[in-house]
């Protein structure tokens, strides 16, 4: 007992000396500089913007176009056309595409605590992918009155439909007495996978020569066809579910702990599990809806930041819709200009630059990677 | 004060708890003990609700159901048996994430103090992952003491939920943190501890209850309810409980069957 009272004396000690050392300056951490990222992110995407603005095959200039606007000079046909009616719907088009994905990836790696997963998993890339193929393999047989209704957006909205499709079942399939069970969606979604992998592979068989060039070219991704009406259609969307997401970023840190830690900590856990589907469902299955499979930016991106800032979601979320933007911007110049005029699809950019960049990246930094 | 009343809890169709009533008082530390597989961690996990259950349990004189989620975040800290933790945060985001109920304006300050206080002061940029076992679960109790950092709120008193808070320290720093419980206890708070650790026990525990089987089998103050019967009973071999001076604190003893 003697013993026991004099190491208590002891530790007491300890924690006098201890409340001293920590009284003094404040801890200068990642949060710092995450905050610094974000100036810097806005930057980048800042001048990325100007340069997609200003860049493409047809030598229309930004700078003279600026000029003629500040002097009230009209411009010309091309130049408006150019600048307005093509480079502007498909710089924001990019911007929204690029921050859905990232801030999508962020938000399925939170929920299923896995740094691997990314939106594919809840079955909104699969089920898209299989509704686009369905569009372009089976569109002829859609009944003309539909077709003149819808017009050129038959394919996107069918990639939306099949993407929240999939993700209603797996939700359902996953959800007994109102509690998701992430493992089981995580197995559910594989088993969806393969089975719209399984379908598009018929439909694929069946498709002629053009449809099976127009799906390669959906399956790699393109930011070619946007249009102000894409913008208006998909941009509510990912709009609204990258503002939800920054209501989830407590929760998402506190789901790091696990779910019952993080309900200990008076998270909801399940209305934070069906508010990450939902937002993931939109974000996703809008920006696949618009260009088609890009991939890459979505598991990337949150590493890049986790690497570089930390896996904070107070400043991941943020930081990864910045950074989203960048470099989807960033590969769709390169994919405009490398073998102009012509066009390379976005997704064999996002691929080639981003794959070895990232290896290299976890190799510098293993150690972190397995954390 | 914490009430539980005929709590009964199946797990995968096996009663693991038949009935049990259980209590503990502010300004007291409660400790749980009794052999593997008791019950003693099923009927934590039922106070805080992470298993159904069927029963009624009040905290603070109030119905657990009538409390929303954040309400009881800020009444009570859970520390469970094992907690992991995914991607590379660091000690202080750790902590902070005990803040996640909102009370407090100060967090670094708070935070800092917390980790000072389970001896993990000049940890806080340290990589979580990095550190060894015994710190990590004091990180965690750290996160749960910045959560209900003040024992009484509004003459509220808060709650420690522990599940083997020290099964994995060394003998210093199972006193720093006993210490910690009792010291929050002092000035008001609830403590209920699940323990192994008999004479750790004996030394801190305002009250003592002894689950065995899915059932209390004693519970009341240290001399009362560690006894050779009950101890012995409960962990199905022979202990001898005997008292020392200064403080004539029970300790326990094994005795080989041939001693007994």
């Amino acid at each position: 007992m003697r013993f026991w009272t004099s190491a208590l004396r002891y530790t007491k000690t300890d924690m006098l000396a201890a409340d001293n050392i920590s009284g003094g300056a404040r801890i200068v951490d990642r949060r710092q500089w995450a905050r610094k990222v974000h100036i810097l992110s806005a930057i980048f995407l800042a001048l990325t913007a100007v340069i997609s603005l200003a860049s493409g095959p047809t030598g229309t200039s930004l700078w003279s176009a600026l000029i003629k606007i500040v002097t009230e000079e009209p411009l010309s046909t091309l130049e408006l056309i150019v600048l307005r009616d093509i480079r502007l719907p498909r710089l924001i088009l990019g911007i929204m595409v690029g921050a859905a994905l990232a801030v999508s990836g962020v938000v399925m790696q939170g929920l299923f605590r896995n740094p691997l997963a990314d939106p594919g998993l809840v079955g909104v890339g699969a089920g898209a992918g299989l509704g686009a193929i369905f569009a372009i393999v089976l569109g002829g047989l859609v009944p003309l009155w539909i077709g003149n209704l819808i017009g050129n957006a038959l394919i996107p909205i069918a990639a939306f439909c099949g993407g929240w499709l999939s993700t209603i079942i797996l939700y359902r399939v996953s959800t007994r007495r109102g509690r998701t069970s992430v493992a089981t969606m995580l197995l559910a979604g594989i088993a969806l996978g393969a089975l719209a992998g399984a379908v598009s592979g018929i439909l694929v068989y069946m498709a002629d020569d053009q449809q099976l060039r127009d799906l390669t070219f959906w399956g790699l991704g393109s930011l070619a066809g946007a249009t102000w009406s894409k913008v208006m259609i998909a941009g509510p969307l990912i709009a609204l579910a990258i503002i939800g997401s920054l209501f989830l970023r407590r929760g998402l840190n506190g789901l790091a702990l696990g779910e019952a830690t993080a309900s200990h900590l008076g998270i909801p856990v399940q209305r934070l599990k069906s508010g990450s589907i939902l937002i993931v469902a939109a974000a996703t299955g809008a920006a696949v809806a618009v260009s088609g499979g890009i991939g890459f930016i979505g598991i990337v991106v949150p590493h890049l930041l986790r690497l570089a800032t930390g896996p904070d979601h107070e400043t991941l979320l943020v930081n990864a819709a910045l950074l989203g933007a960048t470099l989807l911007l960033g590969a769709d110049i390169i994919s405009r200009m490398i073998i102009a005029p012509a066009e390379l699809p976005i997704g064999i950019v996002t691929a080639v630059l981003g794959a070895p960049v990232f290896l290299w990246i976890l190799l510098r930094r293993r150690g972190l990677v397995d954390m | 004060m914490i009430k539980a009343q005929s709590i009964a809890v199946k797990i995968g169709g096996k009663p693991i708890l038949h009935g049990v009533n259980f209590q503990a008082k502010a300004g007291e530390v409660t400790v749980v003990v009794g052999p593997n597989g008791s019950g003693k961690t099923t009927l934590l996990r039922a106070i805080t609700d992470e298993v159904a259950w069927n029963g009624h349990i009040q905290i603070n004189d109030r119905d657990i159901h009538d409390y929303k989620s954040w309400e009881l975040a800020a009444v009570r800290g859970v520390l469970p048996q094992t907690a992991t933790l995914a991607f590379p945060f660091t000690v202080i985001e750790v902590v902070r994430m005990g803040l996640l109920s909102g009370i407090h304006s100060t967090t670094d300050t708070l935070a800092e103090q917390a980790l000072a206080r389970v001896g993990l002061a000049g940890y806080a940029l340290r990589f979580f992952q990095e550190l060894s076992g015994g710190e990590q679960q004091r990180a965690h109790l750290a996160r749960v003491l910045c959560q209900v950092w003040e024992p009484v709120v509004d003459g509220v008193p808060r709650w420690l939920l522990l599940d083997e808070p020290v099964a994995s320290l060394d003998i210093g720093h199972q006193l720093l943190i006993m210490d910690c419980l009792q010291n929050f206890a002092a000035r008001g708070g609830g403590v209920i501890a699940v323990m192994h650790d008999l004479n750790l026990t004996a030394m801190i525990a305002d009250a003592v209850t002894i689950i065995s089987g899915g059932q209390a089998i004693a519970s009341g103050a240290v001399e009362d309810v560690f006894t050779d019967q009950s101890l012995s009973t409960a962990y199905h071999c022979q202990l001898r409980s005997n008292t020392l001076p200064p403080k004539h604190s029970a300790f326990i003893l094994p005795q080989t069957a041939s001693l007994a």
